[in-house]
């Protein structure tokens, strides 16, 4: 697996767009949708190596904190000008309200494109990089408000020790939110979505970055990756309460979630 | 889920093992696999990992559910009622939500569990008036029958029932007509309109059946009508204590019990006319 991305890290967002034809944007951004993070949440996201979802969240609860702000605005109507400017300036200088982000990945490739990106896009603060397995993650209990793992999950080898972790390190009433490539049940869709993958997915891989033998890897792995409903079960057995599961695109993607209770 | 009387790590082994006699039938071959991963783990220095492993799948479509822990629903009115506390300054949103959350010592990502526009909180507020209200009833009623107090007449016991329902509307007050909007969602209508009517039949029934003018639909839709009329009216209301409001309701409530008066007055003048018609007809055909 570690191979395979270092091969890949630096082609890896070029692949992304024109594997799904951009789509996988789309996926990522309800992904956050649903996740409705207010400020002042910690976010861990695992395999989350170029940022994608970071960058994302960070963007969200930015303007959630101003929606917030303004909010407190209206409501302090009758204050005087000095209360009013003191209190802003003190809100001013903490614009993503105390969220944070550390996005931990197996792969130093993978947080090396990240930060790069990070830079270029503008995004300084209230992010963390930190290289980890997700099967074993270098951090404490009950530490996280959400865990996050974006097309990162059917790449680790033990998928039951990652859910493991993922319970141990969120916080009581921490929700887990897996998004990944699902079964899909319709079988006109099915077909096409096989002819896809295994026709035009590896010649993209050959042609955009020079490697056939990856992009087949990654088409297998989905193939192989458990259906929605076994991988709700799995995440119930780690000890997570309410698990849910949507289907995007028929079942193309799927995004889990689970709150530790 | 905590428990919050016995120590947490003995309390999920004990929980465990409830859940594992209870789902004993269920999943079996799921289990044991679960079971023999996590005894070669040395157990020193990660205590939390073997509970875990012992404890057996959670059927999530409401199956078992653990009997010495709470379970997810009433977690989930806990924390609908601790948002309750921040709702004059949030609104009736998922970040309210997330407060109560905080005060219950749970993460913000708690308010997941509902939907983003905080339906939950306003019918589970709803149904808490709506609860509040029956005692409320249930007492007085209680000691009409121990003679401790005298029996109201019907206006003034449905105005009573219905001003103490609204006014526990009073503290959220500013924020209600948000709540409204919510609730007339058509995601929303069914449970709003049921907790409505079931309110409604609440106070009727303990008014009793006292005025026989009118039949059971005719009485709902009336209260009804009362009802949702003076909660517009205290929305707009800037008086003193709302007395705008209760005079306001005072008037309905006198108009509904005219209109019952002249609706038996019709009736009879209408049998009167009948049996007039009737004799005019036998004594013309004779």
């Amino acid at each position: 697996v570690y191979q395979v991305f270092e091969s890949v890290a630096k082609k890896y967002d070029v692949m992304n767009d024109s594997m799904t034809l951009g789509i996988h944007r789309i996926w990522k951004d309800i992904l956050i949708h649903k996740m409705n993070p207010s400020p002042g949440t910690l976010l861990l996201d695992v395999a989350g190596g170029t940022g994608d979802i970071a960058f994302r969240f960070i963007n969200y609860v930015r303007s959630a904190r101003e929606r917030q702000l303004q909010r407190k605005l209206k409501h302090h109507q009758n204050l005087s000008w000095q209360q009013i400017f003191e209190s802003y300036q003190k809100d001013k200088c903490n614009s993503l309200g105390d969220s944070q982000v550390v996005v931990c990945d197996i792969n130093r490739e993978m947080l090396k494109v990240g930060k790069q990106k990070a830079q270029h896009l503008g995004y300084s603060e209230g992010l963390s990089w930190v290289l980890g397995n997700a099967e074993e993650l270098p951090f404490d209990d009950d530490k996280f408000d959400v865990y996050t793992i974006a097309f990162g999950i059917r790449n680790v080898t033990r998928i039951d020790l990652a859910l493991q972790e993922a319970y141990r390190v969120l916080k009581p009433g921490g929700r887990f939110l897996c998004l990944e490539f699902s079964h899909v049940s319709n079988p006109v869709l099915s077909r096409l979505y096989d002819l896809y993958s295994f026709q035009v997915i590896p010649v993209l891989g050959e042609v955009i970055a020079g490697d056939w033998k990856s992009y087949q890897y990654l088409v297998e792995s989905i193939r192989r990756f458990p259906p929605q409903e076994e991988l709700k079960e799995m995440i119930e057995d780690a000890g997570f309460f309410k698990v849910d599961y949507e289907n995007l695109n028929f079942g193309i993607v799927a995004i889990h979630s689970g709150f530790k209770l | 889920l905590r428990c919050q009387h016995s120590t947490p790590l003995r309390a999920l082994q004990a929980s465990a093992a409830l859940r594992r006699v209870s789902d004993e039938h269920k999943k079996e071959p799921l289990t044991s696999p679960s079971q023999q991963q996590f005894d070669p783990h040395p157990d020193g220095h990660q205590p939390e990992q073997e509970p875990q492993g012992l404890r057996p799948s959670y059927t999530g479509q409401g199956g078992q559910e653990s009997e010495d822990c709470e379970s997810e629903e009433q977690l989930q009115h806990r924390i609908l009622t601790a948002a309750l506390e921040f709702v004059p300054e949030h609104g009736w949103t998922a970040e309210a939500i997330a407060e109560g959350a905080k005060t219950l010592g749970l993460s913000v990502a708690a308010a997941g569990m509902f939907h983003s526009d905080g339906s939950e909180l306003i019918l589970h507020f709803v149904s808490e008036c709506n609860a509040k209200l029956s005692e409320l009833l249930e007492q007085e009623q209680k000691r009409v029958q121990l003679g401790e107090a005298e029996k109201k007449p019907t206006d003034e016991f449905l105005r009573d029932a219905v001003e103490a329902r609204l006014r526990m509307l009073i503290p959220y007050i500013e924020k209600w007509p948000q709540a409204l909007s919510i609730l007339l969602l058509p995601r929303n209508i069914p449970s709003s309109l049921s907790l409505l009517t079931s309110m409604i039949d609440d106070i009727w029934h303990y008014a009793g059946d006292q005025s026989t003018d009118f039949n059971w639909y005719t009485r709902r839709a009336v209260l009804t009508g009362i009802y949702n009329t003076t909660e517009l009216v205290m929305l707009q209301d800037s008086s003193p204590d709302f007395e705008d409001t209760w005079r306001f309701l005072e008037n309905r409530v006198a108009d509904a019990m005219t209109m019952s008066n002249t609706a038996s007055q019709v009736q009879s003048t209408g049998e009167a006319v009948v049996q007039g018609l009737m004799g005019a007809a036998v004594t013309v055909s004779n």
